[in-house]
């Protein structure tokens, strides 16, 4: 799969180049809004990460340009100005998703997952991992064919890790991830301890191929069970 | 004090003075004027007696019609006499009215023509000074009163219509709500005052409008030049601790950089909306059931904060609406449910209630707080992980909606109140 990232600060277009490569995709880079018409007219990609401010020109436009060209591009909206305003412009110009900024790596990778899962069709709302399947419709979870019962917030949680495998999560990210602005302030998260024990219960009980590991005490990891 | 109130009383206290001073010259005036003339006919009629009395004629009998009288008495030659006339008030008793009246009365002293003196006593009825006084009193009460309700009329139409400029550029400037731009602002005026007035007025405006302006991007600014960077610097982070064979201690150390960078994330985030909320940019109003916020914002509470076991106690009707925007509502609702979970001390009771328009928020507590500060921003009370925002943020959405916002503290209980409605 072929992306390109349109953004103008060096650092983070390195990180993101190198993230992604990392998962396997191939990445193709442009720093300035001129680079980026280029490479938008010149090649097909499968999904474009786009930032909206750039030096010289308005990402709104190119996402235009992509449009106007009728190729059937994913486009995910970077943007520094989390703006009601700015998502709105960009969705309704045919954006697939819009991530403001600060993000994490893992947090683009499953959005484009999720972009790219929505572009080959309706049929594919299922996430699996192992033996482990997510419908994300039904919410339902089944493990070796067998459904397991999760609470809300499981369910959330369980989603998170498998959009993320083999990353360490901070478990104040995690939190904040599923239960929004509310843990601000929170310095005890017994809370999600109690809520990922008894997650690994019952992945543990229904007999699951993946699983919630703890990493020396500063967060967890989704990895295969030994 | 009404500026029309002011100038109304000042003008009846001036007016009031002057029209003493006014009464009193006139009435010594017209007193004066009175006596002259009835001195006059004093004089007249006194001639008219020494020259009968001279020529040895009939004298006027008392009672003839003019009200006059005289008595002439023969002064002995010893008795000392001047030679002059004197005039003076005096009572005197008129024996065919059989009472006593006030009267003018002329003494002089003549001889006749064999030398002897005579004193002659003329004196006329003239009129009663306390009815004159009386009479000029309430003469001047009611001029007073005319006076004064006429020059208030023209005092206030000339007012009304004269300060109209002034009036129209103060309601302007009453209605006026930084950032508001300067739509609507009263026209220039011919007359030079106002139109000084007006241009002061106006360049003030701008040049608050464009301090905003330049703040209200600086802010903004600031924070999304903020976001780039942290991205970069939370993935990098992110990525050693990833992709890199760290040892325990680099680990740690990574983990808790990751853990400030987070909270720096969500400070920025914090800020932008303050901003946001500040300069007005949340215009939606929609209906707000606060009941389903508050039931929603307290489940995700009551798990998170589980393990504190504190007792909630609601007392909310069916549902409470109010017109704002919903991410606002609950943003404020939330901030106070959960100040009021992260203070609270293990096991302690919280209280959430809605009557007559107020929602009261109530934890349990030790000490009051400083209420000056309270809802200032990064104002903390010491407790880690706070960023001293969350009550800044909901009193900045309480004074965008004018709601009113109280803190209290009785019986040990933090309390905090927002008056719903903003009539």
């Amino acid at each position: 799969m072929k992306l390109l990232i349109i953004e103008d600060d060096s650092s983070l277009r390195e990180i993101m180049h190198r993230a992604l490569t990392n998962e396997g995709y191939v990445v193709e880079l442009a720093p300035t809004y001129f680079d980026a018409c280029d490479k938008i007219a010149g090649y097909s990609y499968d999904c474009i990460l786009l930032d909206i401010m750039l030096p010289d020109g308005n990402g709104l436009k190119l996402l235009e340009q992509i449009k106007a060209l009728d190729k059937d591009e994913r486009v995910i909206i970077i943007s520094a100005r989390d703006s009601l305003d700015d998502k709105i412009a960009g969705l309704d110009l045919g954006a697939d998703d819009y991530l403001p900024k600060p993000f994490y790596m893992a947090e683009l990778s499953a959005r484009i997952k999720s972009v790219m899962r929505r572009g080959t069709g309706a049929v594919n709302k299922t996430m699996t991992a192992g033996n482990i399947t997510l419908d994300l419709q039904s919410r339902q979870v089944t493990v070796g064919g067998n459904a397991v019962p999760l609470l809300k917030k499981e369910f959330d949680i369980l989603l998170y890790f498998m959009q993320r495998p083999n990353h360490i999560i901070d478990k104040a990210v995690l939190a904040e991830s599923v239960w929004g602005d509310h843990i601000d302030m929170v310095d005890n998260f017994q809370f999600v301890y109690a809520q990922i024990k008894n997650l690994r219960k019952k992945l543990i009980d229904a007999g699951a191929s993946q699983n919630i590991k703890a990493v020396y005490g500063f967060g967890y990891k989704f990895t295969e069970t030994d | 004090m009404k500026l029309i109130h002011r100038v109304t009383l000042r003008l009846a206290l001036v007016i009031m003075p002057v029209l003493l001073l006014w009464a009193t010259l006139f009435y010594f005036t017209m007193v004066f004027q009175v006596n002259d003339e009835t001195d006059d006919s004093l004089d007249d009629y006194a001639e008219m007696i020494v020259c009968r009395v001279v020529d040895g004629e009939e004298l006027p009998t008392p009672g003839d019609g003019s009200n006059n009288t005289y008595s002439i008495e023969q002064l002995q030659p010893t008795e000392h006499h001047y030679d002059w006339e004197t005039y003076e008030d005096r009572e005197v008793y008129l024996h065919w009215k059989k009472e006593s009246e006030p009267a003018r009365v002329l003494t002089k002293v003549f001889h006749d023509s064999d030398g002897v003196a005579y004193r002659l006593i003329v004196s006329t009825p003239t009129f009663e000074r306390d009815d004159i006084i009386r009479a000029l009193l309430i003469h001047i009460a009611i001029i007073y009163a005319v006076l004064l309700c006429t020059i208030l009329a023209v005092t206030v139409a000339v007012f009304k219509i004269s300060m109209k400029p002034f009036y129209s550029l103060l309601k302007w400037l009453d209605g006026y709500r930084p950032g508001g731009g300067l739509a609507g602002f009263p026209n220039e005026e011919t007359v030079v005052e106002f139109r000084k007035l007006t241009q002061t007025a106006r360049e003030t405006i701008e040049r608050a409008e464009n301090h905003l302006e330049r703040q209200k991007q600086f802010i903004g600014n600031a924070s999304h030049e903020l976001q780039t960077p942290l991205a970069v610097l939370g993935n990098r982070i992110e990525w050693m601790m990833d992709s890199t064979t760290l040892t325990e201690e680099q680990f740690a150390e990574l983990s808790k950089m990751r853990q400030s960078i987070h909270r720096l994330v969500r400070l920025n985030r914090t800020l932008l909306l303050l901003s946001k909320i500040d300069n007005g940019h949340f215009l939606d109003r929609v209906d707000v059931d606060i009941v389903s916020i508050i039931n929603s914002e307290l489940e995700v509470y009551k798990e998170i904060f589980a393990e504190k076991e504190l007792r909630c106690n609601v007392a909310v009707p069916q549902g409470y609406v109010v017109q704002m925007d919903e991410m606002l509502a609950t943003t404020m609702v939330g901030n106070l449910i959960k100040n009021a979970f992260v203070h609270s001390p293990s096991k302690g009771v919280i209280e959430i209630k809605i009557s007559q328009d107020e929602l009261m928020v109530s934890n349990s507590g030790d000490e009051a707080l400083d209420k000056a500060r309270l809802f200032d921003r990064f104002y903390t009370s010491g407790k880690t992980g706070s960023t001293g925002l969350g009550l800044a943020l909901v009193k900045s959405v309480a004074e965008y909606y004018k709601f009113g916002i109280d803190y209290r503290f009785n019986n040990s209980r933090h309390c905090f109140v927002i008056r719903l409605k903003n009539r």
